[in-house]
């Protein structure tokens, strides 16, 4: 794995797999069966500082990076994927506010985030596609008290449980015609706002994902996030960066307890009167399984890095998240065939980790667009 | 200090609840063992601190005491660590013994050291044997690593060897009829004085054991086969003190409802120091449950079960029978 | 009135790698080389016990160990947790001691390094586990120690009540300190380091002592200074033998309970 972590770095880890063995690996399993979010620990995590680690002291974080926040998700996402996820998906709704927000905005609600008094939520994603960006059929229009929101968006996680929303959707359109994109900030009990359908998902289960409609909500004229028609703006950066981080390192941690399992089932299985390890074929799938999660650790904390030392690394991460969430599938995939019958049986962990790195990859934007990033980044 | 000046061996007897504890008689018997390896036949001394302490002289007498020292005071009658090291480090200071036992009890891990210190004595403590060697050196086994490892502790310029032993490690001997001599002693003990205060002592019943604290555990696996048996199982658990663990197939077969007593890779993992298994295959998702218990006893009637590869000791035959021959037996 | 308070902890190989613990069958000395080490867990439950007491009346909280210079790692987790203050008591002469010299010498450095209220620590260590330190370090203090603590309540003027375990229920004592109090893992849920604990640890004081830093009479530390001294080591067999025990139902039985008995368990 990545090895130039500084010492703080290092403690780091360290620390939150004590937290994460203590308070998410025994349950990690029953929330997957049980598709329940355990929204009770966002406090724990955020007592710990662990929520909003990016956010400088003023408003509440600890003022780490990038790097400091994969390192959570990738511990938390060893054993739980989903809740992993929901961890995530708060923490881009202050990464939107941090990056972009009014000091006003900062000031009211970072340090709320940060102790997760306020669960974070951000809607961008359509019926009309994810892909498609800037189609949004969500209007933001401006009246005379501020602006009214009104718009359906799907597959939000933390839909059900988030307080603080950020929603994106067309204010307007430029001089080209073409749709201008906002973003605004919903606080806590604006009525309106509501949770739909929930979705029942084949992973990522332990994190809560669903529809999220808005029927004329009422927002204040400093509703909005940033400036005005900047919205797709925040959208990609808090996504390219934050989301797609995030999911790399989710997979990460998926690539981490594959490597684990696999070792410890084979030790552990006995075949022709020795350990599966002693079998070239299963040493074979071992290997990769190591050889996978150490590209990935390698890469993502590399791209972190660059980001933390305030380089843009959106083309970087669509690679890194293409390529970890790819492997995380192939090694849950190839550590089932490790374990033989035992591979589909619910009782071990591999199936699930399986299911979640299925369902990580569309999350963020899909491997095919992830693609066209790079090569658009490359053929520029 | 003066080594061969020292001979005789103290064993420190405890009281628990009115009674000299099991542990304690266990030592006597220990002692007499040592006792007949020392050419010179060191005298075996039962030391008790207490309060109305007449009433087990026969008993310390019968387990193998020569002679019996009784530190028989009300100042003793409920406990305070300092005052019972000091009586028992001024009884070693009068009689200088060369080998001191103490219980490995929750007393006895305080007092022992502390009266170590007073001597200005080495002691081994939590021993697992205690043996004389072919050169009159007295040697004290002791675990460390969890038991991965076991060293020999001697303590060649001090004395007296101080050794600490739990219950259960050394057995008791009688000698019926034994007659002891029983002296009074009233050592002038001050401890800590007034900077100790007891305020209240509180006896307690026993708790219920969770499995992860449990040090025996009894598990059945599909081969029990019905309810009756699980039941059979678990009458065992209670005369053992043990608790009952199960497997997937027990929870599936609807014998018990203690989901959470599962062995097993999703279930839990146990260390206790004695593991029973009864009409259990041994599948890796219970095995990897039980990899670093203690001692691993297996029942089963196929020969080739898979469990018997990671049991200290196999047992092929009809669980019930083993199991019903050891609720007699008990 | 604030507490100025001790912790005294251990670190020790991680419990998880135990059986990559191998012996050297030369020089008789457990090999611990790339095992890694991790505070005791009970000296945790100590350091918690300190800090509640911190938190609770003021003070500060100082701790002290006696290790390899690798336990500069071991003890910036400590900082991370709380703690305020760090000594390392590290020097190979300080090497090989048994639980006098082990106590004496941490005695000389918490009396090097200044007045303490309460000295706590954990009852036992996962790899040696005698339990015997808390009480001798107490003697070598010459103040009351009691081991197998509970709960601690300080009164504000020099005395603690504190609740210890017995083999029959538990006994509350009111002790005046300054004391010894060594406890166990039902005393508390330690803490988990949080992040600003964690960016803070760098700064906090780390003192490393060498033997001539502390005043000590050679003769008492380290393996010189113990009174009792190693002998052979030897791993017990790791494999399972798979022995078989055969006979009738009765005579397996009887030979059963021989076993269980072996293994120091308490029938009933």
């Amino acid at each position: 794995m990545f090895e130039f972590f500084n010492e703080d770095q290092k403690m780091l880890r360290s620390v939150v797999r004590e937290l994460v063995e203590k308070e998410v690996a025994p349950h990690a399993a029953k929330w997957d069966e049980e598709d329940k979010c355990p929204v009770e620990l966002f406090k724990v995590f955020g007592e710990q500082g662990l929520l909003g680690i990016f956010v400088s002291p003023e408003y509440g974080g600890a003022g780490l990076g990038l790097t400091e926040r994969a390192i959570v998700l990738e511990e938390v996402a060893r054993y739980s994927a989903g809740f992993s996820i929901a961890l995530m998906t708060h923490d881009l709704c202050t990464a939107a506010i941090y990056n972009h927000g009014t000091e006003e905005q900062k000031k009211a609600w970072l340090p709320k985030l940060c102790t997760a008094e306020v669960i974070g939520g951000l809607s961008v994603t359509e019926p009309t596609g994810g892909s498609d960006l800037t189609n949004q059929a969500t209007t933001i229009e401006a009246n005379e008290n501020g602006y009214v929101l009104n718009g359906r968006k799907v597959f939000i996680t933390n839909s059900h449980i988030a307080d603080l929303n950020i929603w994106t959707g067309t204010s307007g359109v430029n001089a080209k015609g073409r749709k201008e994109l906002s973003a605004v900030l919903i606080p806590p009990g604006t009525p309106g706002l509501s949770a739909g359908r929930k979705e029942n998902k084949l992973g990522l289960r332990g994190s809560v994902t669903g529809d999220t409609i808005a029927k004329d909500v009422q927002l204040s004229a400093d509703a909005i996030v940033g400036k005005e028609g900047k919205g797709a703006g925040l959208a990609l950066h808090t996504i390219g960066h934050f989301g797609r981080s995030g999911m790399s390192a989710i997979a990460t941690g998926i690539l981490r307890g594959c490597v684990e399992e696999a070792v410890k089932f084979g030790n552990e299985r006995l075949i022709y009167g020795k350990p599966l390890t002693k079998i070239p074929a299963m040493q074979a799938i071992i290997a990769e399984n190591q050889i996978a999660f150490e590209a990935a650790s390698a890469m993502l904390y590399n791209a972190t890095a660059i980001y933390d030392r305030g380089e843009d690394a959106i083309a970087r991460l669509a690679a890194v998240k293409y390529f970890t969430t790819e492997e995380a599938v192939s090694s849950a995939r190839r550590t089932m065939d490790l374990m033989g019958g035992y591979g589909v049986i619910n009782e071990y962990p591999v199936g699930r980790f399986l299911r979640d790195a299925l369902a990580n990859i569309p999350s963020g934007g899909t491997s095919q667009i992830m693609k066209v990033i790079v090569a658009g980044n490359v053929l520029r | 200090m003066d080594i061969s000046a020292y001979k005789g061996i103290h064993v420190f007897c405890e009281i628990s609840k009115g009674n000299i504890i099991e542990n304690s008689l266990e030592l006597l018997g220990e002692a007499t063992v040592l006792k007949s390896k020392i050419a010179h036949t060191p005298e075996v001394t039962a030391v008790v601190i207490g309060y109305a302490l007449d009433q087990y002289t026969d008993l310390l007498a019968e387990h193998g005491a020569d002679r019996i020292v009784l530190i028989d005071d009300k100042k003793y009658q409920d406990y305070r660590p300092d005052f019972y090291a000091e009586a028992l480090a001024q009884t070693a200071k009068k009689y200088l013994p060369e080998i001191l036992l103490v219980g490995a009890t929750l007393k006895g891990e305080e007092i022992g050291p502390t009266t170590a210190m007073m001597l200005h004595t080495g002691m081994a403590a939590h021993c697992v044997e205690l043996n004389i060697r072919e050169d009159g050196q007295f040697v004290q086994v002791v675990p460390a690593f969890g038991g991965k490892v076991l060293g020999d502790i001697l303590c060649p310029n001090f004395r007296p060897q101080m050794a600490s032993m739990k219950a259960g490690l050394s057995s008791k001997v009688t000698f019926k009829g034994k007659e002891a001599v029983v002296e009074s002693f009233s050592p002038d003990v001050k401890g800590f004085g007034d900077k100790i205060e007891i305020v209240e002592v509180i006896e307690e019943t026993k708790e219920k054991i969770t499995l992860g604290g449990a040090e025996l555990v009894i598990t059945g696996g599909f081969g029990i086969g019905t309810q009756e048996g699980w039941y059979k199982l678990e009458q065992l658990a209670t005369k053992l003190g043990g608790v009952t663990g199960c497997t997937r197939p027990a929870l599936d077969e609807g014998w018990t409802e203690h989901d959470e007593t599962m062995i097993g890779t999703s279930g839990v993992a146990i260390k206790p120091k004695v593991y029973l298994g009864f009409g259990i295959s041994g599948a890796a998702h219970h095995t990897c449950g039980i990899k670093t218990a203690g001692t691993i006893i297996s029942v089963n009637k196929d020969p080739n079960a898979p469990i018997f590869d990671v049991s200290d000791y196999k047992v092929v035959g009809d669980w019930e029978k083993i199991v019903e021959a050891l609720i007699q037996v008990l | 009135m604030s507490l100025s308070i001790a912790v005294c902890v251990k670190p020790v190989p991680d419990s998880d790698h135990y059986d990559k613990i191998t012996i050297d069958p030369k020089t008789k000395r457990v090999n611990r080389d790339g095992i890694p080490t991790i505070i005791n867990t009970m000296d945790k439950n100590a350091i918690e016990a300190a800090l509640k007491l911190k938190e609770e009346h003021g003070g500060k909280v100082t701790v002290f160990t006696m290790a390899p210079d690798s336990a500069v790692e071991n003890l910036r987790r400590v900082l991370a947790m709380g703690v305020d203050e760090a000594f390392l008591c590290s020097d190979r002469a300080l090497g090989g001691a048994d639980t006098w010299a082990t106590s004496y010498t941490l005695y000389k450095a918490i009396a090097k390094a200044g007045a303490y209220d309460i000295v706590i620590l954990g009852n036992e260590t996962e790899d040696g586990g005698t339990a015997q330190v808390p009480s001798q370090l107490g003697e070598w203090m010459a103040i009351p120690h009691m081991t197998n603590v509970l709960s601690m309540a300080y009164d504000g003027e020099h005395k603690m009540t504190i609740s210890r375990k017995t083999d029959e229920g538990s006994i509350k004592y009111r002790v005046a300190l300054p004391a010894v109090f060594s406890v166990v893992r039902e005393t508390n849920e330690p803490r988990i380091p949080n992040v600003m604990g964690i960016l803070k640890a760098k700064s906090k004081p780390l003192t490393i002592f060498r033997a001539e830093d502390l005043d000590v009479n050679p003769e008492f530390i380290g393996l010189k200074g113990s009174p009792t001294q190693p002998g052979d080591i030897f791993s017990p067999d790791m494999s399972r033998k798979s022995e078989v025990i055969s006979g009738e139902p009765e005579e397996i039985a009887v030979k059963i309970i021989a076993e269980i008995k072996k293994t120091g368990y308490v029938i009933g």
